[in-house]
């Protein structure tokens, strides 16, 4: 019974960097996404080009797995945590930039709106650590 | 994404009836890549290959996606032609920008680096050709522009310089060749740090080699411990053999799988024997033609509502499921991407994906197999009825496969196909389990739809529409009018498809 308790746990312990690295690919400690455009509390009227910022990693397609880069997603109005272990959902809410674009045309009814970025690997997971840029807030007239 | 109306000279040629040459102001960008009989010398092939991807891949649709028109490709370079200088700009920056994400895993001395030259001038166009000073001072920005840089003209910068945010260096007035006035120089800056720093490249592979080498010895010691395992309480410890890595024969524990990023699929599919099996068609059920309100006001994608009629077809009744796929694949006509129960549907595949498959079923079976356009879905997926979900307006709960729809804690998961009751044209999994392409490419609301229930075409082509929802979206996904779309040649898990077949 002792020796299959042992078993049971080196598994698990063995098992544990298969769980992280299925998910977390690494991003490098230095990297930096954030929207260019708008900032934090701008005011803008009708749709908007929004641009997306990233240092020290690279944008590529989705499913490309080059070291060190990765592909946009755009959550809009997203109030539930990030879930690291999980793809980043694919509804109306968190847009997807899969072909490697750098910015988005964006239409939002008129009202307060929070954009926040979050680079994703080849399979559309959140990199670890992750990277986010803050979320931001605008008001469209 | 854009759906914005705009006379665009894509695609069409400016030239009027009476055949002339148009003079007209254009943005002209001009790229080519910096050390390219360099990288020519190095690997002639290999760097031709690539280049034509990039050219496929990247800068013609960069281009198409900008309102631009490429106007011919110059070996390894390139000219297109723009309305507008804010959109020539914005091309030039999506290029270099994606660029550096195709560099990063590549060794520096097989980089290909692209130097781009705008301007904006008086041009002469012709259908495959553009001519004029506007046209040299933009080959010739190129030419000064550092690798990986973006250089414009003065033209440009006073047009864009407060409709894009971005960084401008002034590089002062320059003289170039065979242009009597000097011409003043900007250096785009889109984001100074954006040229990414690969010094941490090195790092990062010492990160992996060394989890690889961790991961070896954590799947070393775990065979250990179950052969050890096996040996004393042979049969007694079931609970223990649930990976199938562990289950399998002592073989050398080679570590496979052990980097995280490249890593193919691992299905082993047998080759395919040399005379193709016969293949086994989905299961399909008729649909009688008719007409039907398009659409809903419950979101701005689906209004207007449209009057659309739809003659008979046929459509798969469940979504293609992996088994169907998996023949696809042994005929070797299709991705090997796939694992899961062979009664699963097929996930994780793009629209040019779902495109390979029916274009090799119509191929295999000599039938019109095509995907279903978006009209032929929603008349489908509503069987008859006009109401929010095809059962009525009240979502219920056990009626799909969604997020936070079943009582049961039974929640987000991919299930088998038709485990829910099939609508009244005895379709199954018409709203919920998984995302559906269709034909159609996506245009943000129906303005101009057609309502004969084909496909529409024209407009941005780079996404297309997906219908149905999936096990990871909410309640109002599963409604037949629901519509989303998706980039054209990018995998995602929740995403699969059903066929069609025209009588």
């Amino acid at each position: 019974m002792e020796i299959a308790r042992l078993a049971v746990l080196s598994i698990s312990l063995a098992l544990l960097p298969v769980a992280a690295h299925a998910q977390g690919t690494p991003s490098p400690k230095d990297a930096l996404l954030y929207i260019i455009w708008p900032h934090d509390g701008q005011t803008i009227r009708g749709a908007f080009w929004c641009r997306f910022g990233l240092r020290n990693m690279g944008v590529t397609h989705a499913g490309d797995t080059y070291s060190n880069s990765g592909h946009h997603h755009l959550l809009v109005d997203v109030n539930e945590p990030l879930d690291p272990k999980q793809p980043i959902a694919q509804d109306k809410s968190h847009l997807h930039f899969g072909a490697g674009q750098t910015e988005a045309h964006i239409e939002l009814p008129p009202g307060k709106h929070t954009l926040q970025l979050v680079l994703g690997d080849a399979k559309h997971y959140p990199f670890d650590p992750l990277v986010v840029s803050k979320k931001i807030t605008v008001r469209i007239k | 994404m854009r759906g914005d109306i705009r006379p665009l000279p894509s695609g069409k040629h400016p030239t009027p009836p009476g055949g002339t040459a148009v003079r007209r102001l254009a943005a002209i960008a001009a790229g080519d890549i910096a050390g390219y009989s360099r990288l020519m010398g190095l690997d002639e092939e290999g760097t031709l290959a690539r280049l034509k991807r990039i050219q496929r891949e990247l800068i013609e649709p960069t281009i198409a996606e900008h309102h631009g028109r490429m106007i011919k490709t110059t070996g390894d370079g390139f000219l297109a032609i723009f309305d507008s200088p804010v959109e020539a700009v914005r091309c030039a920056i999506v290029i270099q920008q994606s660029m550096v994400g195709r560099n990063t895993s590549l060794p520096r001395q097989h980089w290909i680096v692209y130097r781009i030259g705008v301007n904006l001038g008086d041009v002469i166009v012709e259908p495959t050709d553009v001519y004029g000073d506007g046209v040299n001072i933009a080959v010739r920005l190129e030419g000064i522009a550092a690798p990986g840089e973006v250089y414009i003209s003065g033209g440009v910068y006073e047009q864009i310089k407060n409709k894009l945010v971005c960084g401008y260096q002034s590089l002062g007035d320059r003289q170039v060749k065979n242009i009597t006035d000097p011409v003043r120089v900007y250096r785009v800056l889109p984001d100074p740090a954006a040229i990414v720093s690969v010094r941490h490249r090195r790092e990062v592979a010492l990160i992996i080699v060394l989890s690889a080498a961790l991961l070896v010895i954590a799947i070393g010691a775990l065979w250990y411990f179950v052969k050890q395992q096996g040996i004393r309480t042979a049969g007694k410890t079931p609970a223990v053999v649930q990976t199938p890595k562990a289950a399998s024969p002592p073989a050398p524990p080679v570590p496979v799988e052990t980097s995280p990023t490249a890593r193919p699929a691992p299905v082993v599919v047998p080759a395919a024997p040399q005379s193709s099996p016969p293949v086994t068609e989905p299961e399909m059920t008729a649909i009688p033609g008719g007409s039907f309100a398009m659409g809903s006001n419950d979101d701005a994608s689906e209004k207007p509502v449209h009057q659309v009629s739809v003659k008979a077809f046929a459509i798969s009744k469940f979504p293609i499921t992996v088994r169907e796929w998996n023949e696809c694949v042994a005929a070797k006509q299709c991705a090997d991407l796939v694992s899961g129960a062979p009664d699963m549907p097929v996930t994780n595949v793009s629209w040019a994906d779902a495109k390979q498959f029916v274009t090799w079923l119509a191929q295999a079976t000599h039938k019109n197999y095509r995907l279903p356009s978006e009209a032929e879905w929603e008349y489908a997926a509503r069987g008859g009825t006009q109401t929010k979900f095809w059962w009525g307006d009240q979502f219920r709960s056990g009626m799909a496969s969604c997020k936070n729809c079943s009582d049961g804690s039974t929640g987000a998961q991919l299930v088998k196909v038709g485990n829910f009751e099939p609508n009244r044209f005895g379709l199954y999994d018409m709203g919920g389990t998984v995302d559906q392409w269709v034909e159609d490419c996506w245009h943000k609301n129906y303005q101009g739809a057609p309502t004969d229930g084909s496909e529409w075409l024209d407009g941005d082509c780079t996404s297309h529409v997906i219908r149905s929802g999936s096990w990871m979206n909410d309640a109002s996904y599963v409604r037949p009018a629901n519509r989303d779309h998706y980039d054209t040649g990018v995998r995602y898990p929740t995403h699969g498809f059903r066929v069609a077949l025209s009588p």
